[in-house]
């Protein structure tokens, strides 16, 4: 069950150019978040931006499982004011919220479906979480990470110190392959490799391919969705997604709730 | 001078055959259909809740984006999408039994027919305390708010709706986006409403200036939260001073202060909107707030706050802001 309650801010560190790492205490969240979940974050005491803001769980750092670690870019005025939050005052933390991702079943001989992950901006933010469950499973995943350009691309030592195989592409080419992620995708899902289970966060112009990559392939692809989201408890219904309907038209499908996690092809983004 | 503090503040509330035993709803649209909060507190802590607007057949709703946030607030065009009151009342009202609140179903039609066999389907149902008619939805091509801003029409479609559930307690909804809203008030009223609730949102838009389209792809929506409690209160006033009937008061309520204005405006009771957006337990801490300003204050029953503004002395004023 999600809990509510003031978190305290333990650390808070800008680490690259408008991107911070929050540490909040929160052992009730941490306890029960899984990969792919997220809380609603409140981002400063007045009423102006009013909503709270939908985070990804980044990490669960330690043993204890006290603390949540979110990691954000400031996109807007929600993003500005959360990063102006001094270590010691305490935010509102409504999680954990969401589905999140499906897991292999823990190994037991055999070889598990190598695991791809596929980021594009700020949704490396996910991931840490996702790789510390896959490697527990016996899963080394493999990171591929597009960005506008190298400035863009944060959080690198989080997956390498992991031993991850991290891919990276820009879209000026300032750093790795010029172009998006899915140049770094698609010779992978053409190769005759085993299939691979894809999970990817980020824009949706690049889920969107992404997916499309993955039913053509038919590769097994997990995406986790953005939306406006205003109350991450499936109320409002404003976050929907479209998915595919019948003759009258689309069903729609809530993001917080029902995501934000979905099947490639579930969803039409 | 205060009063000596009272040990215990009675809260209870009556608007005319509603009985509520504090005077916080949660408000249609924005609390699903009460199980969504089983997880942050306990239904009963409140007066009651309003479900999602039902219709006659399931609704989808609109395609995205449905909501945006604008300054001190937000609008929303949902468009409606509810499991229809056969899946209401099949799935959803049997895990409401016995959870000693008072359910309110919000129904809302696209023909005055619809609103009757809505109605018509959920009087008598076990569990159900009240109706709330949806006269006043912005986000729909046809019904709701159509209904809402024509005087003769309210009058119609409420006295339909009365005879259709005569057992049950009828709460109207009013839309703000009318001339006078006291006309359709006492138009309500004439058709038999027992209690009137407002407002609903205000018609709202947002654009992305450098797409230059707007943001909601219904393109309009229902403004709600802190920014329309001016305007809200304003209206309850107004109302309450015009309208022989008991007032549900809402918009932009977030705090035990917010709700107890609305009290003192003319509102019996008040619902919790967008607060519950920001936090699920707003109408929990609103309803124990209440509690606790009205012991420190002395009063002793929260229902006697009820219409006690103390206006100015001389020529009547309020009517035109100058």
């Amino acid at each position: 069950m999600p809990v509510d309650l003031a978190a305290r801010i333990l650390a808070h560190d800008a680490i690259a150019p408008n991107h911070f790492l929050m540490t909040l205490e929160a052992p009730r969240i941490a306890r029960a978040a899984r990969p792919g979940q997220f809380v609603m974050l409140q981002v400063h005491e007045g009423r102006d931006p009013l909503l709270r803001r939908p985070m990804s769980v980044c990490r669960v750092p330690g043993g204890s499982r006290r603390r949540v670690a979110i990691l954000y870019k400031v996109v807007g005025e929600g993003t500005q004011r959360l990063s102006r939050q001094r270590v010691g005052g305490r935010l509102a933390t409504l999680g954990p919220l969401g589905n999140g991702f499906r897991l292999p079943a823990p190994r037991r001989g055999g070889t598990a479906a190598p695991a791809l992950l596929v980021a594009g901006g700020v949704g490396i933010a996910i991931f840490p979480f996702l790789v510390d469950a896959l490697r527990r499973r016996g899963v080394r995943p493999v990171l591929l990470y597009g960005a506008r350009s190298a400035r863009d691309l944060v959080a690198l030592q989080m997956f390498r110190s992991r031993g991850v195989v991290v891919r990276l592409a820009t879209e000026d080419g300032s750093r790795g392959t010029k172009g998006f992620v899915t140049a770094l995708l698609e010779p992978l899902l053409r190769g005759s490799g085993p299939r691979p289970e894809i999970y990817a966060c980020g824009p949706t112009p690049m889920l969107r391919a992404v997916g499309d990559l993955a039913l053509e392939t038919g590769a097994s692809c997990q995406l986790a969705l953005e939306s406006q989201m205003p109350c991450g408890i499936g109320v409002c219904l404003g976050c929907v997604v479209a998915c595919p309907g019948d003759a009258a038209g689309p069903i729609y499908r809530r993001v917080c709730t029902e995501g934000p996690v979905f099947a490639a092809g579930e969803v039409r983004l | 001078m205060s009063r000596p503090a009272p040990k215990n503040v009675d809260v209870a509330v009556r608007l005319g055959p509603l009985e509520l035993k504090n005077p916080v709803l949660a408000a249609s649209g924005t609390f699903g259909y009460g199980t969504e909060f089983d997880a942050y507190f306990d239904l009963a802590a409140l007066g009651g809740f309003v479900t999602k607007g039902l219709s006659l057949r399931p609704r989808r709703g609109n395609a995205a984006p449905r909501t945006c946030e604008t300054a001190c607030g937000m609008l929303n065009a949902i468009g409606l999408a509810n499991v229809g009151v056969e899946a209401f009342l099949d799935e959803k009202l049997p895990a409401l039994r016995g959870r000693d609140t008072k359910v309110i179903a919000n129904v809302f039609g696209e023909t005055q027919d619809e609103y009757v066999a809505v109605a018509r389907r959920l009087n008598g149902a076990a569990g159900l305390h009240a109706l709330e008619l949806n006269l006043s939805c912005p986000n729909t091509e046809r019904g709701g708010m159509a209904f809402g801003t024509s005087p003769a029409v309210i009058r119609d479609v409420v006295q339909a709706v009365r005879r259709a559930a005569p057992d049950l307690p009828l709460i109207v909804k009013l839309t703000p986006n009318i001339t006078d809203i006291a006309e359709a008030g006492r138009a309500a009223r004439d058709g038999g409403a027992d209690i009137l609730s407002l407002v609903n949102t205000f018609l709202g838009m947002a654009i992305d200036l450098d797409s230059r389209r707007p943001v909601l792809d219904n393109v309009v929506g229902g403004l709600s939260g802190p920014a329309i409690k001016p305007l809200a209160l304003y209206m309850v006033h107004r109302v309450f001073r015009e309208v022989d009937l008991p007032i549900i008061g809402m918009g932009g309520i977030a705090s035990a202060r917010d709700a107890l204005e609305f009290m003192v405006a003319g509102s019996s009771a008040v619902q919790i909107g967008t607060a519950n957006f920001v936090e699920p337990a707003a109408p929990l801490r609103v309803a124990q707030d209440i509690r606790d300003w009205c012991r420190k204050r002395g009063v002793a029953a929260v229902r006697d706050l009820v219409g006690t503004l103390r206006l100015p002395a001389g020529p009547e004023r309020g009517a035109v802001a100058g």
